[in-house]
């Protein structure tokens, strides 16, 4: 299977890129919380303004935009059924509240929407403009506990792996169970799934063996050099100030 | 079930990840250095094993296995939730950054109540083992209803319990057959040895 899609593009070079990783983390989340927390009722130019930011970071960044657009399709069909289902659930449970209210009502989906939408963008640009080992590092300094940054370093470093392995369970279960699974689909699927976790269990008592012989002492050790520029400051801030702008102001 | 930024309102948001992050400390407090990488690599199968498709009635559902990862992670379930959960939100964009404590409560707690339910030794063995695996799904579906329902969705969301009870079920079985296999195969895996790691022998214990 296909591995490397998972930082594809954390080395590219722009200067979205060779912000700090810190400052990353920060600035997407104030701004997920920026918008997020916008009213159901916000105006509909909110939301475009806010995507007009976010575009002008993501012209800067030299990411394909075929590889955004492939993200964000990914994800919509969730966000859409939540969009949806706002108004939806309001209409059934209670109609007379609706039709009073119905621009309100589909406002507030649209809003719901959108605010999905910019929120999933912010992360793909984070995701997709740094290494995800200088995130989890980040995320380290930005004093996330140890136990949370250690697991995740190892669930990147293994979840292919061990991919690959139910790929094989995968392969030997259809070559014995030809054609359609018709009886006992469950007890099939269900040993299936013990034998992925029990080779996990088996590796993971190897590598932490090897781990152990090689000096682990519960984290990894951190190679990540980080400074702070004037542009890393000047950069973040500016964003998130247009967007509280946005907020706030107009 | 992952719930993607923007859907839930911010006070339920805000509420969720404090009581999330509470409950990362209380969980997973004093984990030795051999449950981390078990911890890990058994959260990437975690992951890996959920990706299975399971065809039902014309359409797929895939598993969650919050009942499995209760029985055999115990409560080191919750922070390896939340990290694959934190995971997913950064890779994948599945879930969000702000709605990473509400889908760790949801799903969390599923893992964790799988995890008691496995402890009452005066149940059956094997009727545990689908109550876990039942408890995994449905206790995410409802505390997910009772969030959309605080957040002014209307009171129709309950009909997605009615999708997740289908799913429960088949998560149940799935659970049961999972523990029978390893009954068979590796019943210490079954002892929740993360909890018991300290005791156990770093070197040639085989």
């Amino acid at each position: 299977m296909r591995h490397d899609f998972i930082d594809k593009y954390g080395h590219l070079d722009s200067p979205v890129h060779r912000l700090d990783p810190r400052m990353k983390i920060v600035t997407a989340f104030t701004g997920i919380v920026v918008i997020v927390t916008e009213p159901l009722s916000a105006d509909p130019a909110h939301f475009l303004l806010y995507l007009a930011l976010v575009t002008a970071v993501v012209s800067v960044t030299r990411l394909p935009v075929t590889y955004l657009v492939r993200r964000l399709l990914l994800v919509s069909p969730f966000i859409l059924m939540a969009a949806l289902f706002y108004p939806l659930s309001v209409f059934i449970s209670r109609k007379e509240f609706f039709a009073a209210n119905q621009e309100a009502i589909l406002t507030a989906g649209a809003a719901i929407l959108m605010k999905s939408l910019l929120a999933v963008l912010l992360l793909v640009l984070l995701s997709s403009t740094e290494r995800f080992h200088r995130l989890l590092m980040a995320l380290r300094r930005l004093r996330v506990p140890a136990i949370i940054t250690t697991v995740s370093a190892l669930l990147y470093r293994y979840i292919f792996i061990i991919a690959d392995e139910a790929l094989k369970s995968s392969r030997a279960r259809d070559s014995r169970t030809p054609g359609k699974l018709r009886t006992g689909r469950i007890g099939v699927i269900g040993n299936q799934v013990a034998v992925i976790f029990l080779r996990s269990w088996e590796r993971s008592r190897i590598v932490y063996q090897s781990m152990l012989s090689r000096g682990f002492s519960g984290e990894f050790p951190d190679m990540v050099d980080m400074h702070l520029r004037t542009a890393d400051i000047v950069f973040p801030l500016l964003f998130i100030a247009l967007l509280i702008a946005v907020r706030l102001i107009i | 079930m992952h719930i993607s930024d923007g859907i839930i309102s911010t006070p339920v948001c805000l509420t969720a990840t404090a009581a999330a992050i509470g409950l990362v400390y209380l969980t997973g407090r004093r984990a030795t250095t051999e449950e981390i990488p078990r911890m890990g690599i058994t959260g990437a199968a975690l992951f890996v094993a959920s990706l299975i498709h399971f065809p039902v009635a014309g359409t797929s559902i895939h598993l969650g296995l919050f009942g499995i990862a209760g029985i055999i992670l115990g409560r080191r379930s919750f922070p390896v939730v939340f990290t694959a959960l934190l995971f997913q939100a950064l890779i994948f964009q599945h879930g969000g950054l702000l709605t990473l404590g509400v889908n760790a409560i949801n799903m969390g707690t599923g893992a964790f109540m799988a995890w008691i339910i496995w402890r009452i030794t005066a149940i059956p063995e094997y009727a545990r083992a689908a109550l876990a695996g039942f408890t995994g799904i449905i206790v995410p579906a409802l505390l997910m209803i009772a969030e959309f329902r605080i957040t002014g969705y209307g009171s129709a969301v309950a009909v997605i319990a009615l999708i997740y009870i289908i799913a429960a079920l088949i998560e149940g079985g799935i659970t049961l057959s999972a523990v029978v296999f390893f009954r068979k195969v590796k019943p210490d895996i079954l002892a929740n040895p993360v909890l018991n790691c300290k005791h156990e022998k770093v070197y040639g214990d085989d």
